[in-house]
């Protein structure tokens, strides 16, 4: 399994961050309201979970795949790899998709072990093969309605 | 106390998932067929391969920079592969650290683009990849040469000019192959062997040469490149590649290669 990118080992942190601003949202409204959803791009949302990995030495490929996602049809695609290294795929979905995921599968359609990160409208898998050659992403819309998506690749 | 309780379950509740798992069931086999091809991910790039290839045996990438300048052309299949094969060069040069070579690369591409009438915003990559050279930032450079590449291609489909693009890709994939079965070849271990083993790449591109209009399929050299790809599916088709297979992919990589570089 790839390891954690350091980032994302700072959760205890964050933890402490929400609880806290939580505490201070006690005692007035936040001056700044959040920007709706809707103005982030499936992209950009994919790009900063990548972003993350990449603190961690992946470097993210230029390429992307964007497509269009709804429920009970997931999307497939075919990626080629090399053993030894390590990889990071990373998912986002715009509203009013909620939930996703990303499966990893040999070529012959046999689910792998992977590492996963999941948190709503982000999800990413992290996959080191044992042999090279062809895999497939199966990228699931678990809640929410047919929305558009974007895939990063990155590797180390 | 409540609301302390209150909030400890919300920031708990807003973690995410991190964990392990084996994906549900297995794919069926109306799911495999039905699974995308994206040129840009389904194909890796030579730093891809390059970096598995660190991980098994840094090998001394200064010596395996190549110089000069690719031979005059007016075959717009044979600029294509050339320019390719230029890409993974550049990667080469990354790995090797030499930002001189980087830079007469990135010249050189820059040059074959121009040849194949790509637009403004591709040659303005030729100054990011100097920029980046003179900074030694090879991650950057890294991530320029794969967008430059991307660049070029994107000209090639707006430009109705897709047939090249293909082409582009092989010739990438063919050096970084000669590269990187002449290092296995030289040191072979089983380990090494399996970063041979691409057989879906080689069916890809087999399918791409397939699609070519008829006129650019009997170009020669396009024909030669056909028929060495579908004598190498044999050399690469198993887990671990034979010694033999290796020395056969090698030779077959290098006579492509040249072919490229020197035209029929």
């Amino acid at each position: 399994m790839p390891p954690r990118p350091l980032v994302l080992w700072l959760w205890p942190v964050w933890l402490l961050v929400v609880f806290f601003s939580g505490l201070f949202a006690q005692v007035g409204p936040s001056p700044t309201p959040a920007a709706p959803d809707t103005d982030v791009s499936a992209r950009s949302k994919a790009l900063e979970l990548a972003g993350a990995f990449s603190n961690d030495g992946y470097k993210i490929r230029d390429g992307y795949w964007p497509g269009e996602i709804e429920p009970n049809r997931p999307q497939f695609l075919e990626v080629n790899l090399f053993s030894g290294n390590e990889y990071w795929f990373s998912a986002a979905v715009n509203p009013p998709g909620r939930k996703i995921a990303v499966g990893v599968f040999n070529e012959t359609g046999k689910p792998m072990d992977f590492q996963t990160y999941e948190d709503g409208q982000v999800a990413a898998a992290g996959f080191v093969p044992e042999v090279s050659g062809r895999y497939y992403l199966k990228l699931t819309l678990l809640e929410g309605e047919k929305a558009q998506f974007c895939l990063l690749y990155s590797y180390k | 106390m409540n609301w302390i309780r209150w909030h400890l379950l919300l920031a708990t509740a807003a973690l995410p998932a991190f964990g392990s798992r084996a994906a549900e069931s297995a794919m069926t086999s109306g799911q495999i067929d039905q699974a995308v091809r994206v040129e840009s991910l389904t194909i890796p790039m030579p730093g891809e391969f390059f970096a598995a290839i660190n991980k098994i045996d840094r090998p001394n990438w200064k010596q395996l920079v190549r110089v000069g300048t690719p031979e005059a052309t007016a075959n717009r299949a044979q600029i294509a592969l050339v320019l390719g094969t230029l890409v993974a060069d550049g990667y080469i040069a990354v790995e090797a650290q030499d930002g001189q070579g980087v830079k007469n690369i990135g010249k050189e591409i820059i040059n074959l683009a121009k040849k194949l009438n790509v637009s403004q915003s591709v040659l303005g990559r030729g100054n990011s990849i100097n920029d980046f050279a003179e900074n030694n930032d090879w991650n950057a450079l890294r991530e320029e040469l794969e967008a430059t590449q991307n660049e070029v291609k994107l000209d090639m489909f707006e430009q109705k000019d897709s047939n090249l693009v293909t082409l582009v890709s092989l010739g990438a994939w063919v050096r970084g192959t000669e590269l990187a079965s002449d290092l296995i070849e030289r040191a072979y271990t089983p380990e090494a062997a399996r970063l041979l083993r691409q057989p879906a790449i080689i069916e890809y591109l087999l399918e791409q040469i397939g699609s070519l209009p008829q006129g650019m399929k009997e170009d020669p050299l396009v024909a030669m490149l056909r028929a060495t790809l579908e004598k190498c599916l044999d050399y690469v088709k198993a887990e671990t590649p034979s010694e033999e297979n290796v020395t056969q992919l090698r030779a077959a990589m290098a006579s492509m290669e040249k072919a490229i570089a020197t035209g029929l």
